[in-house]
């Protein structure tokens, strides 16, 4: 027995050596390539799931709109590293002195990817299947303001006339989210009632056109898609050459992160679908100090981990001892309890910085740099918390409530997801020092969700993923009306009054034509919500992308896809 | 031995039957579902309604009682995530599973089977503690790690693909390519998902040949001048490779399972991705459709095991007959 343990310790250091040689022999992966860019070539991005359709009215996954990107073009779209809109099929706009009215030249000579010309008729038709209630599309919500939908209407081939249903502060902004769809191809399913099921995965590729860069070459379930350049794309770059840059991009599928990783540094892959976690910054940094890979820092994220109580009436009445809970002075004093710069190093290994706000600092457009800041302050969050009646009773060093019963609640956290779970444990240690017990319980997404829906949790830690900067877009979360007002959602009426407070202070900022009076309005909101932090933040990571060298012109932006938002000037170095 | 087939059979059509039910119950009654996804994306409207087109508002009962009929006639529904049908979609899936268990089964075999007579019939020396110092290695490398360990070799290396069944060029290419091309990405998740198991075999199969040499009829035949290797490899190994093909049952359905880890990290388009991805999203009518197929491998492997064992062993055929 003594033997067999001598083997296989030595079998494992014999292991490690092997790995060593092999490290030392072939090195980390392909030289540097630092030439110009040039016309034509592949690049190999990778995805982490499959299209579930190659209809972006209905899916809504990260594989589906990568796709989307791709083979698709709107009426304008916001540059992700500026936040601005920009033209896109649209030439130019105006909108008229009632305030909700934009009539949008289209750009001229624009065909389909089948070359059939791009017309106003398309415009309208994509509304109407947006819209249409057999089709039931997930994305015609972010299509409203206030509820109400868009009316559009072509007065010729080439004009568009979008009326909106009341004055709206982002105006043609929210297209960004409306692919135009060919009608000659869809007319016919949207008639028949089957819009909602068209260009499924098994659609063939020659039956789809697009207005995008790429055209679907192949798709090969569970392994990648493949797509070719465009003949027929509208855009050219400043010295006239017709973009897209390459003649074919390739998405394979890879499911698993690391495996991922491993394929950029190999050299296999140039792109990944996400940006880099913590945990692999210094692997990459390596690397990119070798010349291997570009190692980006897009800047401070815009996602946000954030923390919440349960501020229904109805936990309240389910436990009127716990009363506390829902108390600010209770939120105020674990916002003091937390060493955000301690948190940024452990949780984020240092890639992050201090967040005190709702919204991120990496909203460079938005946040409010005035917004008050709560210190680390252990000792004021004691008194704070004694305040509440809070206190340590029987001297164990944790506290009690006025009814003897130990502070404690349950913190709910998204399982699989390691910032999520290092954060929650940071917090219960943290919170454990002014004497509060924190059962932290990781969950698969869909049992957190349902969970916060059903009003049934005490805490929850999660992360808000941006699909915009513009807060006008994301109001469910501003409104206590929206589904998405986390810590007490779907209000008939505002709860409390600094909630009414932003209702109106976001129904003016959101009708507001008027951009610095926009930007007042909403950082006198962050105010409001740093005074009552119904969401306390810690940290906001930074965005960091790795690109391979061989990829030239990629504008990285801190939202996914990071590269390939912007896929028609990316190019390959000679 | 008819009616012994008969009764497996039916064994089989029960067992397909409870998992499959199970799958698609527990997916039901799990917390969350489908459209937990859209949360904070878009209104409770937009998600109700989704939730309705999917037939998720509807009660767990009725849902199962429809879902039940059409899976009696291989029907067994739309996938939730793709909008295709669950057998198009597990069938594609389930020939890549099946390829890469098979390839794993036979150099799982063939490594482990020859190992373990090696070291079990021979007492104390180099060789078989070498052989269970490697088994005992493998056995606690879970597939996950091991395929991780593959995937950072060839990406150090370059020797295999880092992932993926087939590359694009050879998919565009005639099919001797496409051959060549599929062999060369099979090594990896196949000696990831072969490695644990031969070390099994190995272990299992050393224990029993260490039985069978004990015996005294091996201990006569060598005293008759019977030479050593033909008695090990020919006769006591007839014997010692009884419990081995008993488990090969198991074996298969751990195939499966074990697949789960190894498809992921080797970008492997089978079925314990299809199920991974289908039980993360909820889709309930695909996880039904993948446990169904998982235990017709279940069903089929223990079938196979037994009639190799029946074949081995001629008392099992006189008792079962």
């Amino acid at each position: 027995m003594a033997r067999t343990a001598r083997l296989t310790a030595a079998l494992v250091v014999a292991l490690l050596l092997v790995a060593a040689v092999l490290v030392w022999r072939f090195g980390w992966g392909p030289a540097p390539a630092s030439a110009p860019a040039r016309v034509g070539g592949q690049l190999v991005a990778t995805i982490r799931s499959e299209p579930r359709t190659f209809n972006r009215y209905i899916g809504r996954d990260a594989a589906s709109e990568t796709v989307s990107l791709l083979t698709q073009a709107k009426l304008v779209r916001v540059n992700r590293t500026t936040g601005e809109i920009e033209p896109w099929l649209a030439d130019s706009w105006t909108l008229a002195p009632d305030g909700v009215s934009y009539t949008v030249k289209l750009r001229p000579g624009v065909t389909f990817s089948d070359g059939v010309p791009f017309t106003s008729a398309d415009v309208v038709f994509a509304f109407e299947a947006l819209y249409d209630d057999t089709v039931a599309s997930p994305v015609a919500d972010s299509v409203t303001v206030g509820g109400k939908r868009l009316e559009v209407s072509a007065p010729d081939a080439t004009t568009v006339v979008i009326r909106f249903p009341s004055p709206f502060g982002p105006g043609l902004r929210l297209l960004d989210n409306v692919p135009i769809l060919p009608k000659y191809k869809l007319e016919a399913a949207l008639r028949a009632g089957t819009f909602a099921s068209a260009w499924g995965p098994t659609t063939p590729p020659s039956e789809m056109s697009g207005l995008g860069p790429f055209v679907l070459e192949e798709y090969q379930a569970g392994q990648r898609l493949v797509f070719e350049r465009n003949p027929h794309y509208w855009r050219r770059d400043p010295d006239g050459v017709t973009l897209p840059y390459l003649d074919r991009l390739i998405l394979e599928i890879v499911p698993d992160q690391n495996a991922e990783l491993l394929r950029l540094q190999a050299g296999e892959t140039d792109l990944t679908q996400s940006e880099v976690r913590p945990e692999d910054y210094a692997t990459l940094k390596r690397q990119a100090e070798a010349g291997r890979l570009r190692l980006e820092d897009v800047g401070i994220g815009l996602d946000l981990d954030s923390l919440w109580f349960n501020l229904k009436p109805a936990a309240k009445a389910r436990d009127p001892r716990r009363a506390w809970l829902q108390s600010g002075e209770l939120r105020h004093a674990i916002s003091e309890a937390v060493d955000r710069r301690a948190f940024a190093e452990s949780v984020f290994l240092g890639a992050a910085v201090p967040s005190y706000g709702a919204v991120s600092p990496g909203n460079t457009r938005w946040y409010a740099t005035d917004v008050p800041a709560d210190p680390y302050d252990p000792g004021a969050a004691r008194t704070l918390l004694a305040g509440l009646g809070l206190v340590d009773g029987n001297g164990d060093g944790m506290l009690e409530d006025r009814s003897g019963a130990p502070v404690r609640f349950t913190l709910l956290t998204m399982k699989g997801n390691s910032p999520l779970e290092r954060g929650a444990a940071f917090l219960r240690e943290e919170l454990r020092k002014v004497g509060i017990s924190v059962d932290v319980v990781p969950l698969e997404t869909g049992a957190v969700v349902q969970r916060i829906e059903g009003g049934d949790y005490d805490a929850v830690y999660f992360r808000f993923q941006a699909s915009d900067t513009d807060p006008a877009v994301n109001l469910d979360l501003w409104l206590t009306s929206g589904a998405f007002h986390v810590w007490n959602p779907s209000q008939m009426a505002p709860a409390t009054e600094w909630e009414r407070r932003v209702d109106d202070l976001m129904r003016q900022q959101v009708s507001s034509l008027d951009e610095g009076q926009r930007k007042w309005l909403f950082a006198e909101v962050q105010r409001v919500l740093a005074e009552h932090r119904p969401l306390l933040t810690f940290a906001a990571p930074r965005f960091l992308v790795a690109i391979s060298s061989r990829v030239a012109h990629a504008t990285p932006a801190p939202m996914r896809p990071p590269v390939l938002w912007n896929p028609d000037i990316l190019a390959v170095r000679r | 031995m008819l009616r012994y087939l008969a009764r497996r059979l039916a064994f089989a059509f029960v067992l397909v039957f409870l998992v499959s039910s199970g799958g698609l119950l527990l997916t039901r009654l799990a917390p969350g579902d489908f459209t937990a996804e859209l949360f904070g994306s878009t209104s409770a409207q937009s998600i109700a309604r989704e939730r309705a087109r999917y037939g998720l508002d509807r009660p767990i009962l009725t849902q199962y009682l429809e879902w039940l009929p059409r899976a009696a006639r291989l029907d067994l529904g739309v996938s939730l995530m793709y909008g295709r049908p669950v057998g198009e979609l597990v069938g594609q899936r389930a020939v890549n599973s099946g390829l890469l268990a098979l390839a794993a089964l036979l150099v799982a075999t063939l490594i482990g089977v020859p190992l373990g007579v090696v070291s079990g019939s021979r007492r104390g020396g180099f060789v078989p503690a070498l052989i269970r110092g490697l088994s005992l290695v493998s056995l606690s490398l879970p597939p996950l790690l091991t395929s991780l360990l593959f995937v950072f070799v060839a990406a150090r290396t370059g020797w295999f693909p880092i992932g993926g069944m087939v590359s694009v060029e050879a998919t565009q290419a005639g099919w001797d390519t496409w051959v060549r091309d599929l062999a060369w990405h099979l090594p990896l998740p196949t000696l990831a998902l072969a490695l644990p198991i031969a070390a099994m075999l190995e272990r299992l199969q050393a224990q029993a040949m260490a039985e069978t040499v004990g015996e005294p009829y091996v201990l006569s035949a060598l005293a008759r001048g019977v030479p050593y290797g033909r008695l090990i490899w020919r006769d006591a190994l007839r014997v010692a490779i009884r419990p081995v093909a008993s488990i090969y049952g198991l074996v298969v359905a751990g195939l499966l399972s074990g697949s789960f880890a190894v498809e992921i990290v080797t970008a492997w388009p089978g079925l314990g991705r299809l199920m991974y991805d289908a039980l993360r999203a909820r889709d309930l009518y695909l996880v039904a459709g993948c446990a169904t197929a998982g235990a017709i491998f279940l069903a089929a492997g223990s079938l196979v095991s037994d009639l190799i064992l029946a074949g081995i062993d001629p008392r099992l055929r006189e008792i079962r007959d």
